[in-house]
């Protein structure tokens, strides 16, 4: 049995440590914001937040989350309750096929929770790793200083 | 799922469809009673519901673009209803109207055209029902949000939804309907926000991926050795064994499908899909192999081809050979991929009544063809459910997979999920074509253009779903299509003009991608127009705009030149450069015409594009542009700039980055280090100017702004270098080779680089010992030493009682047995702790770790410490026979007393388990363990160390753990030629063990920053030295036993291996210099490794470079890591082919491995940048390229 939080619900799951926490987030948990896209931590697709920092769910075998706290997509925020990030993302449209964007808005809320004031250059920095196909990089950074002007007012309320 | 089929019998509805064979006579049923039976042939446009909300069908599907949303608009604009009370069904295959594969960028320009018209003629429709219900003129009525009310403010009104309360309205479509004048619009031309982004945002959203079935089990194929090719006799003909055996022992397997060469598997859980389809063995003929596509243009040109004459004016060889200035020029395009982010996933459920599949196709109609042929099923019973999948651009592996989920589905009778993995989707996915592009033409005296004769060659990309070639249902004959005509026509007034399309059958698996054909036409126009104007000494949009007629062209080029702030020019380099960077301007202009020769023309697109070209380095930075485009009416201006956006940063993409990579075995570029995308950082300013054009119809937009791209950013680059690029990617390798056309400076030749001193490759110790014993019985000396006696047997015991021992001692029974490693050597089946049975293979015999648990016979529980000890310090088991050094025995003799009477007491607490380890049986004379007497004659010093009273508790301490319980010598050391460990300066010198280099834990390390004890401490701590690097290999379980031992030891460990160091640094210092090395380091790019970087980029940076993303885990960093400045390449090649899965500590995250990924050229080229860019003052490591190969077969011996 490997004991793990995942959007705050504890878990037991007796599952093979080697197994990527990915197949286990999709499978044993049914949540659908981390995708599979590279399976090498390449693509930044199936990231997620592990005690807060971003973190390629892909790559990560399950044995070494044992004990920590995991927070995907779903955990940010719902359609009803959304997340700044979240809010961001769909106030600048930022997506097209929108594959990528669980990474996107995921690398956004991990950065802001390091550093809530990043510039254009911190931000693209940040992102370099998640790769988006069809070209939704503007909107996304747009999103990406919107996200963190709402995360900053949050904050201050 | 609002399906088109329910509408037809439902009461309460108002439905447009299409009647049988798409017509007849028009005509208006009138209002029926009651639901009529659903026609089989018809197809459903329009339904507007009592519930009043309306749903329109379209029989494209949203691959991206956000084509739902501007559906929904046309539909809320013509029928006057709110457009959140519009739903867009996408793509389904029952009823749904059939309007082909969404292709072409045709969904609102052509497909939209009949939903329009049908919410059109429904609300025609309903405001007659609505004038007669309210006693009215239609034209007192007027629609807002679905309520029909008198125009002249009476209180009369009433909705869509009160008029459908009773009864089943169906209309034939009626395109003669007259439609809304756009002068009346409300909904079509505002921004309108996408309605799937909130859903996708928040992980709501159901992709293909996504998608669950009760009973759903997990499918994985493996795919043929010919990777990437469709036609051939090769193809579905090259199977010839499968060795199900090989993984029998996986669990959760369900089945193996083979049909021909179609293979997959299926298991209960997704990761044992996984392994079982890595883990299959299968034997494969030989395949011809594929010719040399790295250079695309020999081997179009060496295909036989078929011209096709699109156009001849005649007479313009003629005027050519007669021009001022006669010019030739070629272009080439190279093999490109879509790289959906996602790769392809398909379920599947084949039940007795037939089959559901539910994909992310972009031609759902097709798919159902091809499964019905697939499976020998009517059509009739396929169903596709079409959801979503990650952007496609073009036909990617979304229809592959789902043949191959029913084949699997149909094999095991339960529904089946098929995930491709991301190397079969770059390897499978049919690519862009490669095309070459011939433009003859010149100038007469005047400067003005003779002729245009211009001939290109296309590849054909038909690419059948490949389970049907692989399984043999259609035979792999390369089939010859007519695609090349794209945009084949120039648009500029050239006279005697020709074009020519050469027609060949496909080389690799190519299909459509974004402005197929297009594009590279496009790039040769463009490039063209650009010298011709530059030969005439023309500013280059003042010559396009001297040889055009179009009005909207000219519109657009000069709207655009005047935003972009375009100064005229009449040659290159006009702006001055900032040192070695230079700055330049280019301009192109591309109305985008698809379709069947002479196709359709969608949306004008000029660009003007800014680049800096770095002449020492070659990088082309992009920083801004400017693009325009003439779209029409625009029905969701923001989904029209995201496309804007989305083409130019693709397009970008692919002509500043992307090729796919071939060696004989076919693709590859099988992740996205071979195959490298644009990055955030890389991404240029983009202005959109969009013009204003309401009262024309509405063009497709989803690839015009690609079209244009090549030619502007080449003729960029040529404003700035005065260098003509021809051949797209303009990579930082192909800029310096063009710029810098001499020899590079002369390189320092290899014999100034070679090592300063070869260190002869130290064996394994076994090796080498056996090596000993070979030679001992081949001379006299063997047979004196097979006369030695051995020891005598010492008396079994009965097993203590382990509650004798107390806990303290128990504990550090523990602790020494973790220093000791006994769990790493003494390993059991299945993971089982201390029972023996790990197995070293060698060439003499294989040596089987024993069963050092209490159980009495499997293992040591008839052992007195005495016996035990012996064992220990002396080599001798119980019985008296000897044991294989493969038992550190030598250094373990230099243990404490209390030492190993606590590893005693614990090994006698454990589970006693009987498993009986296979015995070590060696061939002769490796058999005959009396040798070894002679050898611990020579080689064995037992006892334990004397403390050095001069040094601390500490030192001490370590020096004891070091050299006794930790041996560490035993892989660190090298060892004499008859196979024992040296001393002296060799002592802990570094050796290489089971393949793995076991560096130099002495001043003799090639670390660029001293070990200092700092960093030994946290690297036996935690695995990883921040100045050093993390463990990988044999020393992850080391480490990760480590963390059982009192701190005091490790840190004892790290103080003794310190003072091993005559040149150590104080810590912060060490930092000091590590900070330099990473300064020295940073943005390094060697001209002679372009391979190797743009891999590094693609599949390490991200987790390497000293300023990427925080991730979790570890960053190590190479400008300092041990491996990278090695003298051997091996740590290195192990770590990047297998990575670190199992880390010593759960802190550093893991690591993949790119064995499946990357060839072994890839590998080396990796290599070979990383170490020029990290270890600069190291020498070039010699045969990476058969290194690698020799890793990868597991020989670790050489």
């Amino acid at each position: 049995m490997i004991h793990l939080t995942v959007n705050g619900t504890s878990h037991a799951l007796d599952v093979q440590p080697d197994v990527p926490l990915l197949y286990v987030l999709r499978n044993d948990l049914q949540l659908n914001g981390p995708k599979y896209g590279c399976g090498l931590g390449e693509c930044g697709a199936c990231t997620v937040l592990v005690d807060g920092i971003a973190a390629r769910s892909c790559v990560i075998p399950l044995g070494i989350m044992a004990g920590r706290s995991v927070t995907t997509l779903e955990g940010l925020g719902t359609p009803e309750a959304l997340h700044p990030v979240q809010q961001a993302f769909i106030d600048a449209q930022a997506a097209q096929c929108g594959y990528c964007l669980n990474g996107m808005i995921m690398t956004v809320t991990a950065l802001l929770n390091r550093n809530p004031s990043p510039n254009d250059t911190e931000i693209r920095a940040e992102l370099r790793g998640n790769l988006c196909r069809c070209g939704a990089h503007v909107e996304i950074l747009r999103a990406a200083h919107r996200a963190a002007t709402l995360v900053r007012r949050d904050r201050a309320a | 799922m609002l399906h088109a089929r329910d509408a037809l019998t439902r009461d309460g509805v108002l439905l447009i469809y299409l009647p049988p064979h798409g017509g007849g006579p028009i005509q208006e049923e009138p209002a029926a009673a009651g639901p009529q039976q659903p026609d089989d042939e018809v197809e459903v446009f329009l339904v507007v519901d009592r519930d009043g909300f309306v749903t329109g069908y379209n029989g494209h599907v949203d691959l991206g673009t956000g084509i739902g949303t501007a559906l929904g608009q046309i539909v809320a604009e013509e029928l006057d209803v709110a457009f959140e009370h519009v739903r867009i069904v996408l793509g389904e295959s029952d009823k749904a109207p059939n309007q082909g594969a969404t292709i072409a960028s045709e969904t609102i320009q052509v497909t939209a055209i009949p939903l329009r018209q049908a919410a059109a003629q429904a609300r025609r429709h309903l405001i007659s029902l609505a004038a007669e219900r309210l006693d009215v003129r239609i034209d007192e009525l007027d629609v807002e949000n679905g309520v029909a009310r008198r125009r002249d403010g009476g209180n009369a009104s009433v909705s869509y939804a009160e008029l459908l309360r009773d009864g089943h309205i169906r209309l034939a479509l009626d395109p003669t309907v007259p439609l809304k004048a756009t002068a009346h619009y409300r909904v079509v031309g505002q921004r309108q926000p996408r309605i799937d982004i909130p859903a996708k945002a928040t992980g709501q959203f159901t992709y293909v991926h996504d998608v669950r079935l009760p009973g759903m089990l997990h499918g994985r194929v493996v795919r043929p050795p010919y990777a990437g090719l469709d036609a051939g006799e090769f193809v579905g003909n090259s199977l010839v064994a499968v060795d199900r055996t090989s993984i029998a022992h996986v669990p959760g397997l369900i089945a193996v499908v083979v049909i021909r060469d179609f293979v997959g598997v299926v298991a209960e859980r997704e990761e044992q899909a996984v392994e079982a389809a890595a883990k299959l063995r299968l034997e494969w003929k030989t395949w011809p192999g594929l010719s040399d596509l790295d250079r695309p243009e020999q081997t179009l040109r060496a295909a036989s081809s078929r011209p096709r004459v699109l156009l001849d004016e005649g007479g313009s060889a003629e005027a050519i050979a007669a021009a001022a200035q006669p010019m030739r020029r070629t272009y080439v395009w190279p093999y490109q991929m879509h790289g959906s982010i996602g790769p392809s996933c398909s379920v599947a459920d084949f039940r007795q009544d037939g089959l559901t599949v539910w994909s992310g196709t972009q031609n759902p109609r097709m798919l159902v063809t091809d499964l019905a042929r697939l499976l020998d099923l009517p059509e009739e019973r396929i169903a596709i459910v079409r959801h979503e999948a990650a952007g496609c651009y073009g036909r990617n592996c979304a229809d592959d997979v789902g043949a191959d989920a029913a084949l699997l589905s149909r094999a095991v009778g339960r529904p089946v999920r098929v995930q491709l993995s991301r190397e079969q989707e770059h390897a499978w996915e049919p690519k862009g074509a490669a095309q070459v592009m011939d433009v003859g033409g010149g100038l007469d005296a005047e400067g003005r253009p003779v002729a245009y004769d211009f001939a290109t060659r296309y590849p054909s990309n038909a690419a059948p779903t490949l389970a049907l070639l692989l399984t043999g249902t259609i035979p792999a004959v390369p089939n010859v299509l007519q695609m090349g005509d794209r945009t084949a026509i120039p648009p500029y007034l050239y006279p005697k003009r020709r074009v020519v399309v050469h027609d060949m059958a496909p080389i690799v698996r190519a299909s459509w991608l974004r402005g197929v054909s297009a594009m590279p036409n496009s790039f040769a126009h463009e490039s063209f127009v650009d010298e011709l104007a530059t030969a005439a000494g023309v500013d280059p949009v003042a010559y396009r705009l001297r040889h055009l007629d179009d009005t909207r062209a000219i519109d657009l080029i000069k709207t655009v030149a005047e935003k972009a702030g375009w100064v005229p020019r009449t040659g290159p380099q006009s702006l001055p450069p900032d040192g070695d960077v230079l700055h330049g301007r280019g301009f192109a202009y591309a109305v985008y015409v698809h379709g069947t020769f002479p196709g359709t023309a969608a949306a004008w697109s000029a660009w003007v594009a800014d680049v800096s070209v770095n002449r020492t380095t070659g990088d082309v930075v992009l920083s801004r542009v400017v693009v325009g485009q003439d779209s029409g009416l625009m029905i969701n201006p923001a989904g029209v700039e995201h496309q804007i956006h989305g083409n130019v940063i693709q397009s970008t993409s692919r002509v500043l980055k992307e090729q796919v990579t071939f060696d004989r075995t076919g693709v590859t570029s099988r992740e996205w280090g071979g195959y490298p995308i644009l990055t955030f950082p890389e991404v240029p300013a983009i202005d959109v100017v969009m013009v204003p054009r309401p009262d024309e119809p509405p063009l497709g937009v989803g690839e015009s702004a690609s079209v244009p791209s090549a030619a502007a950013i080449a003729n960029a680059i040529f404003d700035a270098t005065g260098v003509r690029f021809r051949e797209p990617p303009f990579t930082p390798d192909r800029i310096l080779a063009a710029l810098n056309p001499l020899p590079p400076p002369a390189k320092i030749s290899s014999g100034d680089f070679s090592p300063v001193a070869t260190v002869p490759r130290s064996q394994k110790p076994w090796r080498r010992w056996f090596g000993l014993v070979g030679a001992a019985m081949a001379g006299g000396l063997g047979v004196a030493m097979a006369m030695l006696p051995g020891r005598g047997m010492i008396a079994p015991i009965t097993r203590p009682d382990p509650s004798v021992y107390a806990a303290a001692t128990l504990a550090r029974g523990r602790a020494v047995a973790a220093l000791g490693n006994c769990f790493g050597c003494h390993l059991g089946p299945d993971g089982t702790a201390l029972a023996g049975g790990h197995a070293l293979a060698t060439p003499f015999g294989t040596v089987y770790a024993t069963n050092i648990t209490p159980d009495p016979f499997a293992g040591i529980g008839a052992w007195s410490y005495p016996a035990f000890e012996r064992a220990m310090r002396e080599g001798l088991s119980r019985d008296g026979h000897h044991l294989y050094p493969a038992h550190p025995y030598t250094a373990f003799t230099r243990s404490s007393d209390a030492d190993l009477q606590s590893l005693y007491a614990y090994l006698m607490a454990q589970p006693a388990l009987a498993h009986v380890p296979p015995r070590t049986r060696l061939h002769f004379p490796f058999n005959l363990r009396p040798l070894l007497a002679a050898w611990n004659t020579l080689f064995l010093r037992s006892g334990t160390l004397a403390p050095d009273p001069s040094r601390s508790e500490a030192w001490n301490r370590g020096r004891e753990l070091v050299e006794g319980l930790g041996h560490c010598s035993a892989c660190h050391s090298p060892r004499n030629a008859l196979g024992a460990e040296q001393g002296g300066e060799a002592h802990l010198a570094g050796a290489v063990v089971d393949g793995w280099e076991a560096p130099a834990l002495t001043n003799l390390s090639k670390s660029p920053v001293p070990w200092t004890e700092a960093e030994f401490y946290s690297y036996l701590s935690t695995g990883h030295a921040p100045l050093h690097g993390v463990a990988a290999g044999p020393m992850t379980a080391v480490v990760a036993e480590l963390r059982v031992v009192p701190d005091s030891d490790r840190r004892a460990m790290a103080t003794y291996l310190a003072s091993l160091q005559t040149s150590s640094l104080p810590q912060p210092q060490a930092e000091s210099l590590a900070g330099t090395l990473l300064v020295r380091t940073a943005g390094i790019s060697p001209e002679a490794t372009a391979a190797g970087e743009r891999i590094y980029a693609g599949a390490c940076a991200t987790c390497h470079e000293p300023n990427g993303p925080a991730l979790f885990g570890a960053r190590p960093l190479l400008a300092l890591n041990t491996s990278v400045h090695s003298a051997r390449p091996d740590n290195l090649i192990h770590v990047v082919l297998d990575g670190i899965a199992t880390p010593a500590h759960p802190d550093l995250g893991a690591m993949p491995g790119f064995a499946g990924s990357f060839s072994d050229i890839q590998v080396a080229d990796l290599l070979r940048y990383i170490r020029a860019r990290f270890a600069p003052a190291e020498p070039a490591w010699e045969n990476l390229d058969s290194n690698v190969a020799r890793i990868r077969a597991g020989d670790n011996h050489s």
